[in-house]
Order: C-alpha cells, then structure tokens, then sequence
C-alpha cells in the first residue's frame, strides 16, 4: 500500500505543478494594477503599485514564491484586500468556520439520502418509492439560490415573527467557541438548506446504488436464509454498497474546505467560500493562488485516498 | 420573659431598621457614584454594504466604506456641521478655524489642547498621549511615503511649498537605503542595518510646514488653493501617532489608533462580518449642535432648519459626544439580508435596494407605503455629489478633437442620447438628469438642472442635422463608435440602449463591457475612445469636478477626456484660488458651458439614495458628503 501511494504521489507532482501553474497564468491575463490604484493615479502611483503587490518580479520568480509557501506551509504574504493581514491568517480563521457549515451538511446529508435511498431502493416501483423519487428530483430541479431566498424569509424572517422568539439569524456570524449556541443560531439555517438542496443529488445516485445491489444474488440467498429486512439493508447491502458511497463522499472532502460561496455570501459566514469569492472579486492574487494550491493539494490526496480506501473495503480489490 | 422577649423583638426590629439604612445609604451612594452605570447602555446597529473597510489606515483608505470605518476612529483638523446645509467646515481638532494671510498662501493653525490617542499598547503603560503639531506633520508625511501606498497623496500634491520635493528626496534615499541593504544582505555581510545610509527621515522638516509649538503651526501653500481647507476635512489627513504606526508596522491597516469618539480593538473587527465599536472613555470635548433659533427676522438660520427641529434633531443639543456608548456595524454583501434584518428591527437604518424599492414606496408617487409609516419608519432622500456620464477620448481621431465639425458630430450623438429612458429603465425614476458636469448642490450646477444651451436628447431631429452638418449624414462615412463599459449586467444593458438610440440617427456602437480594472487601463493608455463611468465628489466644491477637464491633468491623471483647451485651462487655474464669491460661481458657469458646449462627454446624472430609519435612531441626518455622524447619534425607544 505504501508503495502504491508514494508511486502516485509521484505521478500527481507534475500534475499538481501545472494547475498552480495554469492558475497563476489564468490570473494576470488581466492586469490587476490599476483596480488598486487611487482615484488621480499617476504612471508613479502604478508603478509603485505594482511593485508593492509583487507583479514587477519575473513571473517564475513569483511561481517559484507560491510553490515556497506551499512546501514551507507559511503563507507569509499580506492579503491585497487587507493589508496586514497574511493569507495564512485568513486560512487560519475562514476554513474551521467552512468546516463548521459544511461537514455537519455532509454528514446528515449523507445519512438522510442513504437511509432514503435503502427505503425507496426497497420499495422500488410503489408509491413510497416514487414518492420519494418525486421529491428528489424536484428537489434537484429548484435553485440554490431560491432555498436560500426562501430560507432566509421563511425560516429567519417570519418564523421568529410567529413563535415570538428568534430561531435563526438572518445574517451574521459570531464564533460558537464564544458561545456554543452560536453555533445553532448563526449555522442551523444554512446547513438545513444545505442538506435540502443536497439531498436530492445524493438520494438520487444512492437509490440507483441501493437498487443494483438489492439485484444482486447475496441479497436473494440472505432472505433464504431468513435474515431480517433491517439486517439485509443495513449489514449486507450497506457494506456492498459502500464503493460508489466512499467514492462520492471523498471527492467532495476537499470541498468541505472551500465552503459553500452562496451559502456564506447570503448568510454572512466569514469562510472559505466568502473570502474567496471576495478575493476573485476584489483580484487578491495571494488568497486565490494560495487557496487554489492548498485545494489542487486536498483534491489530489482525496483522489489517491479513494483509491486506497476502496481496498479497505473491498477485498478484491488490490492496489498494485 | 416578656422583658427579653421585648428586648429581643426591639433588637431585631433595630437591626432591620439599621439594615434598611446600611442599604438606603448604600443604594443612594452607587446612585450617586454610579448614575450612569445603572443606565442601560446606547447601542447603535449600523449597517455597511460591503465585506467591510479594506484598511483603517487613512493613508491607504479610499473607499467610501474606508471612510466611514475610519472617520469613528480618526478625526481630521476640520470637520462638517453636522446638520447645517449647505455644507460648512467647522475646527475637529482644531480651537478655531486657521487664520489665512499672505493672500490665502499662509495658514496658521491652532490645536486643540488635551485631545488624546487612544489607549493603546504602542503608547509607554498603554496610555494614549496628547496629540501635538508634530503628530499633523507626521501624518501628511506619511501621505508622501511610498512604502505606506498611500492613496490620497494627489490631495496634497503640488500643494505645499518644498513637500512635492521633500517627497522625491524621502523616497529617493529610502530606496538608496533598501538597495544598499540588498547588496549587504546578498553578501551575506552581517552588521548592514548600521551601516546603511539613512532613508526616509519623517524628522527632516519641510519649507512649507512650520511649527511654532506643540499646538501651534503654520503651512505655506504653492498658491492659495482653496480646495486645501476640504482636503483637512478628508480621512486621508486624519491624525495618527507615530507610535502606533512604528509599533504596528504593516499591520497598522487592522490597528487604529486615533483620537475619535470611538475605539476599535483588533479583535472586534471581523472581516466580513461585523465590527463592533466602543465609546472612546477620554474623548475630548465635543458637544452636540446647539440650537441656533430662528433669526430675528422669522427667517430659517439655513434651509431646512425647521424640518430639523421638528423630526427633534436639537433635542440633544449640547451633550456631550459621542451619545453612543458602542457601535455595532454589520457588513452585508447581499440586499436581501440587509433588508429583512433592517424590517426585524436588527439594524436602525438601510438604504433602500432597488430591488426592494416598490415593497416600501408607491412608485408612481415616489412616497412612503403606509404600513411602513404607522411602523414608525422615517424616509430621508439624499441627493448624491454624482457625475454619471458617458465619455469621450478627445484625442480619439474618429470621435475626439476641437473642430467644428468634431463638435457637431458629438453634440448630435449627444442628442440622440436619451437619459430619461435610461432613469425611469434602470432607477425607478430617482436619478437627477442634469447638464454639464457639476452635480446638483454644487455651486455652478445650472437652474431646474438644465443649461441655457443644451444638447441633452433624445432631439432626435435636431441630432440628424447636426450629424449632416459634420458631414455625415445618416451616419454615413462614420467608423461604429466603440463603447467601453464595466461589465455590471446594468451598465450593458444601459449601454445597449443608448446603441438602439443611436441607431436611430444612424450611428453605430459596438458596446465591449470589461471589468473596471482593464476598463481604468485603457483609458490611462487614451484606447478607449467612448466610456461609461461615474465620478463622486470628494468634497462639496465644483472645483473637483472641474478639475477632471483641466489639460494637465490628462491620462494617466485624472482627466480621462485628454480635454485640452486652453481658455478652459486658464479658467480652471483662476478657479481654483478663488474663495466662494459671486464671480467664482460665475466663472464655474462658464466652464460648465464651455464643456457643454464642446461635449467631452454625454450626460449627466446624480442618484438618489433613499434611506429608511426605524423611529428609534434619533439625530440621523443621513449624509454621503462626510462621515463622521455616529457620533452624534442615540437610540432613544418610545
């Protein structure tokens, strides 16, 4: 196994080297320069500018800086859009307050759809089960966007108005280490929304996992056996099942870090997503590329770690 | 028995009574020490669209929110009445207004005494000191230190007599300082710091700046600009110890340390999402406007006074500031939560989002819905310093030059433009359409908003003429006119009108939308030869506005016309030493028409924002023009 990883380690290095690559190439298509500069610039002004922000530097010197920070793990540069404070501080602070919105979602997403999945798989052709597909799909068909208008309205906005106390915020974020019940305040709506629209993607796929594997001859021997419905879907089928499951829950770890942008753009959670977004919108180079390569980085060793965990659980499979 | 019983009954009963005495006298001391401890605290709910200010080192700051952030920290030596319109500078750190000599060239200032920094660990036992002149001087230096990247340093610019010099040589040795420490560092030398020739030196004293003593000092400008006393108004000249500059270094953007009525530690001031501000304990005296009363005549002391007395803005005249004891700011990205958070009464005021505009407003008559009335909301329009405007490169070959037939070719596209259509498409009808180039309020700005002589469209008939007579008619022989614009989904659609109108009269325009940074670039390198874009006063004088046509000032300066005609240039220069006076205004009048006239741009228009209170916000006066307003208000609940 440790042969199979450090090979593919290897193979990944180039790959990894040209996304950052391609990514900082991507970036000064356009010159960020003058969305810096005051309101009379001066050619003076641009240039000190463009010395201070680094862009004066041939551009594999400031390749060769990005991939220094990433081999260093210091991510020393200061923010363009807030001087003085480095992009490792940003990490630091934005991506535990990601990890708070979006590992909660995946988890009860993944849970909801799964045990969904089993029920309507189960159930495949009654009106549970197209019940359930119905609603999957609808739910797949409506907007991000439109749960979170919704959301907000409904859940933060006239809720409290009805119950006479207030359940969600409508914007904001304070930190649940001050307060744990931050946490549900400020998180709860967005998650809930999360694992909404969510739900259907996953029930979806999962019920067509579900439904191959209930065709499958070791589900017919175990009712002749006599096993329980319960111990069929949750013992024997989870577990065969559980390929397709890992496979789909690794790829998105990586994302876990980047956050939701729309989720924390509307309701106001200073992460990952909202910093990011607020960095491409505002062309803060050292938080893109710094970000871009620590993701290209997670998104390579999920890939890798997928391929080992297949093994872990699937005998058959041998990594070679 | 009864004898002890009674003794026993008269001791507890004693002990009771000198109880409720011990209690009586402990209660009406921490009644007397404590008054205001027992009084709930005042908590402002501000709301900023935005992720919030990008610094709060005035040198660096520049946005509007920059502005806002920094003017609850900082104060600057002049100040704005707060309710007196037309707008008039007051002393902030100032005890009087500067006395003016050597014919408006010499300005004599005097400080305040016993204004205090902030306490603050750069200060020895972290306790802020007195602010002195040398901390003035310090902080225009650091407009001219490059390291700082300061944004503002075009206020001060050609100003000061010996400062534009004083700069070149600072940052000339300092860049002389860095290069020799390169060379001894790469030589891997160990002692080089020592060693090194000196760099920028913010001791190294200026011509034009003097000090008398500590509160005491003098500036000696190039020429009597007038425009000097507003730029000690701006955030940009805010006060700033040097302390907290060399303490904090770099990160002096997420540290302010300043003599304002509010502090803010670094760790309530969460990007993205909140800021959270409290009352400076030893702010300086500071009392809110006094009421002036009705002159002896019956006549209002400024317009708009007896609006002010009656929605009670002088029921808190003469407190002392700030009324305030913290300032909650909210930062929102998006409208919708802005909105429901200012109708679940989280936040006391909002702007009202276009998108929300006919859920609050009848839009036909442009007032307050009722239920928003009997809510207890107040509406407050504020005219906005805007010049929005589409421009021409006057050096374009196709569209720019002085030629008469030049001029008509742009007055008839300026005909065929129509405004009206765009306002009533894009703005619920609320912008201002106005001709030339000074926004309404401004001295200059022309009566009704429209100039005696005009070309404001759609005149399409009139445009057609003007067209043939520039030896195109119908559009014929013309090269399509290439229209620049920021690629907001808005502006494009804006733009594509303006394409269908000029259709019209046989013109063609092929609208490019760029982002704003490539859009800033191809007008510093004069390639775009028509663009959309906007301007905002900085200060209420339309010497700003008209400065941005003075020939000097062309690409890469402020001037994105490249208009260059030198009777305007003289105009311009005798402008901008003047003191408001009739002939000045008659003066500004003529530039206006002259740049009418020659149409280096199509426009005009000025937005208004509409703002929405909750009852409980009193004093809110609400103004883009400057700042510095928390200060002055209070929540006062029915």
């Amino acid at each position: 196994m440790w042969a199979f990883t450090i090979r593919k380690l290897i193979y990944n290095i180039p790959v990894y080297l040209a996304t950052v690559m391609i990514m900082m190439m991507l970036l000064r298509v356009q010159d960020p320069v003058a969305g810096k500069l005051s309101k009379n610039p001066t050619q003076e002004e641009y240039d000190a500018t463009k010395k201070e922000l680094g862009l004066d530097k041939p551009f594999l010197q400031q390749y060769g800086l990005v991939l220094y920070e990433v081999a260093t793990w210091r991510f020393h540069r200061n923010m363009w859009t807030e001087p003085g404070v480095t992009v490792g501080d940003k990490l630091r602070t934005a991506v535990p307050r990601s990890l708070a919105l979006t590992i909660p979602a995946l988890m009860l997403t993944t849970v909801i759809s799964i045990v969904i999945a089993m029920i309507s798989a189960f159930n495949r052709g009654r009106w549970l089960d197209r019940t359930l597909v119905f609603f999957a799909v609808l739910g797949m068909s409506i907007s991000f966007l439109v749960y979170i208008i919704f959301g907000q309205y409904f859940g933060a906005f006239l809720l409290p108005r009805w119950l006479g106390t207030d359940v969600f915020a409508i914007y904001g974020y304070e930190s649940p280490l001050k307060d744990w019940r931050n946490w549900p305040y400020f998180m709860l709506l967005p998650v809930l929304i999360s694992v909404i629209v969510s739900m259907g993607y996953d029930t979806r796929f999962y019920r067509a996992v579900m439904v191959d594997e209930t065709q499958r001859e070791y589900i017919t021997t175990a009712r002749a056996k006599g096993a329980s419905q319960t111990k069929i879907m949750f013992v024997h089928m989870l577990r065969n099942a559980m390929i397709p499951i890992v496979t789909r829950v690794m790829i998105t770890l990586p994302f876990m870090v980047t956050g939701s942008i729309l989720l924390e753009k509307f309701f106001g959670i200073p992460g990952m997503g909202y910093v990011l977004l607020n960095a491409i919108d505002n062309s803060d180079f050292p938080v893109i590329e710094g970000f871009t390569a620590i993701f290209a980085g997670l998104f390579i060793l999920s890939i890798i770690a997928t391929d080992i965990l297949y093994a872990v659980f699937d005998p058959r499979v041998r990594l070679q | 028995m009864l004898q002890p019983a009674t003794t026993m009954l008269c001791v507890q009963s004693l002990a009771k009574k000198a109880l409720v005495m011990v209690a009586f006298v402990a209660l009406s001391v921490c009644g007397l020490c404590g008054a205001s401890a027992s009084e709930p605290e005042i908590v402002l709910h501000l709301p900023m669209s935005t992720a919030g200010p990008n610094t709060m080192d005035p040198v660096r700051g520049s946005s509007v929110y920059d502005n806002r952030a920094c003017n609850m920290v900082f104060e600057t030596l002049l100040e704005y009445e707060y309710l007196e319109r037309p707008y008039k500078l007051k002393p902030c750190l100032l005890a009087e207004m500067p006395t003016v000599t050597d014919d408006g060239k010499r300005f004599r200032f005097r400080l305040k005494k016993g204004v205090r920094f902030h306490d603050d660990p750069c200060f020895p036992g972290g306790k802020g000191r007195e602010m002195v002149a040398d901390d003035v001087f310090y902080s225009f230096k650091r407009m001219a230190d490059k390291r700082n990247s300061p944004k503002g340093w075009w206020l001060l610019q050609d100003t000061i007599v010996g400062f534009d010099q004083w700069r070149t040589d600072q940052n000339s040795a300092e860049e002389k300082r860095q290069a020799f420490i390169q060379q001894k560092k790469s030589a891997g030398e160990a002692d080089y710091e020592s060693a090194a020739p000196v760099g920028f030196d913010y001791d190294a004293p200026i011509e034009g700046m003097r000090k008398i003593n500590d509160y005491e000092f003098e500036i000696l400008l190039k020429q009597p600009f007038f425009r000097f006393t507003y730029t000690l108004a701006m955030f940009q000249t805010s006060v700033i110890a040097r302390e907290a500059a060399e303490y904090y270094g770099k990160t002096i953007s997420r540290h302010p340390i300043g003599t304002g009525p509010f502090t803010l530690r670094h760790e309530d001031w969460e990007s993205g999402a909140f800021m959270s501000l409290k009352r400076n304990p030893d702010y300086r005296e500071d009392y809110y406007p006094a009421d002036p009363g009705l002159n002896e005549d019956g006549s209002e002391p400024y317009p708009g006074y007896s609006e002010d007395k009656q929605l009670g803005f002088y029921e808190d005249a003469g407190k002392r500031l700030p009324l305030a004891d913290r300032v909650e700011v909210s930062f929102f990205v998006t409208n919708q939560p802005m909105w429901l958070k200012f109708r679940n009464q989280e936040i006391d005021y909002t702007t009202v989002p276009a998108e929300t505009f006919e859920q609050a407003f009848i839009k036909r008559t442009q007032k307050l819905r009722q239920s928003y009335l009997d809510e207890g909301i107040r509406f407050t329009p504020v005219p906005l310093l805007d010049f929005i405007y589409n421009g021409f490169n006057m050096e374009d070959p196709d569209f720019g030059g002085y030629e008469d037939e030049k001029k008509y070719l742009r007055q008839a596209i300026s005909l065929a433009y129509n405004y009206q259509e765009t306002n009533q498409a894009f703005y619920n009808n609320l912008n201002i359409i106005y001709d030339g180039a000074i926004p309404p309020g401004l001295e200059g700005h022309p009566e009704n908003h429209r100039a005696p002589k005009n070309y404001r469209g759609p005149r399409l008939s009139e445009a057609r003429k003007l067209l043939a007579k520039a030896g195109h008619p119908g559009g014929k022989g013309l090269p399509t006119l290439v229209h620049y614009t920021s690629k907001q989904p808005q502006n494009v659609a804006m733009a594509e009108m303006a394409k269908r109108n000029l259709k019209k009269i046989g013109i063609n325009m092929d609208v490019r939308a760029v982002d704003f940074s490539t859009l800033t670039d191809l007008q510093r390198e004069k390639r775009a030869p028509f663009f959309g874009l906007a301007w905002g006063s900085d200060y209420p004088d339309a010497e700003n506005n008209l400065q941005l046509f003075y020939g000097p000032f062309k690409s890469p300066g402020s001037n994105n016309f490249n208009y260059d005609r030198p009777e305007y240039n003289e105009m311009y220069e005798r402008a901008r030493v003047m003191a408001p006076s009739p002939e000045r205004t008659k003066l500004y009048e003529q530039m206006r028409d002259m740049l009418i006239e020659d149409v280096p741009f199509i426009g005009s228009m000025a937005r208004t924002r509409f703002y929405l209170t909750h009852d409980r916000l009193r004093n809110f006066k609400p103004v883009e023009v400057f700042a510095n307003w928390p200060k002055y208000l209070t929540i006062k609940e029915n």
